[in-house]
């Protein structure tokens, strides 16, 4: 996707950006390598002898020598010091629906400012942007973006959030943290939306300056993650654990594929370990597959098994669950545990009605959690 | 079955009193190493009979590691010479590599013009990447078109260097420069990684030759260029076999090392399993008995 088709899909799903606001979105990698690389140092790694680094973002914990760069590609050892190449380097910058995140509780209805980098740290085989996440940041069309002027961006465009989405924000954490503080000194949200493979420690200083945190759970087997994700499970099931510990919102998103991750008995052990290590509160969203970047031999997921994941979810006792990429299904709305009416209809990012007054069901006054206001 | 035939042509006489390299001696490194390839007394020696006079030949090299470290351009253009003494036309010659800001930094003179051995990187306006992924195996890379559209064969034309994660970087690895994605690569001490971006068509199926520079070697502390632990081994290596070239390459690493006084790879954790791997996918022979490796000394 060239950046003018890129364009035309922008305008042609009905968003409306602000005035004078770019909507990028990453170019294939088909473009020649053309640098605009930031080399700003980055945080967490320790220097070793000799040159080296090791690198303590993530979990890879990428050893590295001079010149070289880690598994996210957009991290490098510059004679012994680390750099992010990344740093204020949006590849992708648009005005997204916040349901699109997608966040069902927060701020329903409204608008995110939602930009991102190129890189990330693992390689999911069924990447829906791997166009801008598996390549190297020479790879895309870059624009300077600082992160006051992310901030005044989001502002001009009458967003009340800025979200950090589309790659991994993990693997351009300084711009993330760094933006989500001058966001909030402007009244601005931050959202992350990540695979939460993450280290504790720059995970706890995230949570320090955003407000919402969308984990996508990919599987509940390590032989799901290790196949399909080149990633870890361990680290991510702790990264919800501590989100959810915190006072940051935080909501998950499981991509059932067809034969890959649809067991239901897994399923269901993951519905377990959500309600007692995060919460019943937690909203939990199944979304549907669609063949993509290294998978393209399996059909989309039939909704009858995103309605089985979802009655499991419910009878494991998670108050909100949701059915996800199927516009229009019933399971897009938020039910009041109390009343059982529907609080918030969806259909698709539309929202229809809000039944909910001060974070409560306007029926029966049941708390809805979530940031409403 | 018959060994693979590795060839190890080193020269004391290859550095000239002011440190740089002599071709005419790089030249008979190239004539003597290509013959003895083919095997004695047979002409006109292996390059006539890998490539057709209409063949587009790509070298690829690897100048990751700036002026110091990198397949020398002296080496890269007496391969180019050679080749076109077979009746390949000189500009259907590309020396290539990532960038074309890399190649500079090793002492390449960019040329895409039309006469000449053409020199640029996957960078140059109008190249760049494929469109569409190649999916094999554990790979899903988009591949430089230099490979894919603008060549029908391939050298790779490497560096022989010490790898801090591969163990050793040589001949095979030297086509992750070939994909847009290397880093997804380099875990797992890049095994089965190596193996499958060479098994991967657009590789496999253009591959004719390995020559390895190994004129200075990496032994420690690579792929980044540390003059400490740098030898001048003064050899150019060549196979026909991509693995058998590879593995004969770690054993002159590991000979740096033990005259060094460093532990084995294996040691040390890393050695560079992807060549058993390579083996079993039948790509070329890992095992040193089954590897004749043929070594002489020119002036």
């Amino acid at each position: 996707m060239n950046r003018r088709s890129f364009l035309r899909g922008a305008a042609g799903a009905g968003l409306a950006l602000g005035a004078g606001l770019p909507s990028i979105g990453g170019a294939r990698p088909v473009l020649a390598d053309k640098p605009n690389l930031s080399h700003v140092e980055a945080r967490y790694y320790v220097k070793l002898p000799d040159r080296e680094i090791e690198c303590r973002l993530c979990p890879r914990l990428c050893r590295l020598g001079d010149k070289e760069r880690g598994y996210c590609g957009v991290r490098e050892n510059d004679g012994g010091t680390y750099y992010t190449l990344v740093y204020g380097k949006v590849c992708s910058l648009n005005v997204d629906p916040i349901e699109k995140k997608p966040f069902f509780h927060v701020l329903p209805g409204t608008s995110a400012l939602s930009l991102a980098t190129a890189g990330c740290n693992v390689n999911c085989k069924f990447c829906q942007n791997w166009e801008i996440s598996q390549v190297r940041p020479e790879q895309v069309e870059a624009y300077d973006l600082s992160p006051d002027a992310a901030a005044e961006r989001a502002l001009g465009a009458d967003c009340p959030a800025i979200a950090y989405t589309y790659s991994e924000p993990t693997v351009f954490f300084e711009y993330m943290a760094d933006t989500a503080v001058r966001a909030r000194r402007r009244g601005l949200r931050s959202l992350v939306v990540t695979g939460g493979h993450i280290n504790p420690e720059p995970l706890a200083d995230l949570l320090s300056v955003v407000d919402a945190v969308k984990v996508d759970l990919k599987g509940f087997s390590q032989a799901f993650y290790t196949d399909y994700v080149r990633g870890e499970l361990k680290p991510v099931l702790e990264t919800i654990r501590a989100v959810a510990r915190s006072k940051v919102w935080l909501e998950i998103v499981v991509l059932v594929i067809p034969t890959l991750n649809d067991r239901m008995d897994l399923i269901r052990d993951m519905c377990r370990w959500i309600r007692d290590e995060a919460g019943d509160q937690v909203p939990v969203h199944f979304s549907r597959f669609q063949p993509m970047y290294l998978v393209k031999n399996l059909p989309p997921t039939p909704v009858s098994t995103l309605e089985a994941a979802r009655r499991i979810a419910l009878d494991e006792g998670l108050r909100f669950v949701y059915v996800g990429n199927i516009p229009g299904h019933e399971g897009e709305n938020t039910y009041c545990p109390g009343c059982h009416g529907a609080v918030i209809s969806r259909v698709g990012y539309r929202i229809g009605s809000v039944r909910l007054k001060k974070g409560k069901c306007v029926t029966c006054g049941t708390p809805i959690p979530g940031i409403w206001a | 079955m018959a060994r693979s035939r590795v060839v190890v042509i080193r020269s004391g006489n290859v550095w000239t009193a002011s440190g740089g390299l002599d071709t005419a001696v790089v030249a008979r490194m190239f004539d003597r190493g290509l013959v003895l390839l083919a095997g004695e007394g047979r002409d006109p020696g292996v390059a006539a009979a890998l490539f057709r006079p209409d063949d587009r030949v790509g070298i690829k090299v690897n100048t990751i590691g700036g002026r110091a470290i990198s397949t020398r351009p002296e080496v890269a253009l007496a391969l180019a010479r050679r080749l076109a003494g077979t009746g390949i036309p000189e500009n259907n010659l590309i020396i290539w590599d990532r960038t074309t800001r890399e190649l500079r930094d090793a002492g390449y003179a960019p040329a895409t013009g039309r006469s000449g051995v053409r020199v640029f990187g996957t960078d140059t306006d109008g190249v760049g990447y494929g469109a569409d992924l190649v999916a094999h195996l554990g790979v899903g890379s988009l591949f430089s078109r230099i490979l894919t559209d603008l060549t029908t064969a391939s050298v790779s034309l490497a560096i022989l260097k010490d790898h801090g994660l591969a163990g050793v970087t040589a001949g095979m690895k030297n086509y992750f420069g070939a994909i847009h994605n290397p880093n997804k690569y380099h875990d797992a001490h890049c095994d089965p990684h190596v193996a499958e971006v060479f098994d991967a068509p657009p590789v496999r199926s253009r591959h004719r030759l390995t020559v390895l520079d190994a004129l200075v070697v990496q032994f420690h502390k690579g792929p980044a260029y540390h003059p400490q632990w740098a030898g001048k081994y003064g050899g150019l290596v060549f196979s026909l076999d991509p693995v058998a070239a590879d593995a004969a390459g770690w054993r002159i690493v590991e000979r740096l090392r033990e005259g060094a006084g460093l532990p084995t790879l294996r040691d040390e954790g890393r050695a560079p399993e992807y060549l058993a791997t390579a083996e079993k996918m039948g790509l070329g022979r890992a095992d040193p008995a089954a590897i004749e490796t043929v070594e002489e000394t020119v002036a």
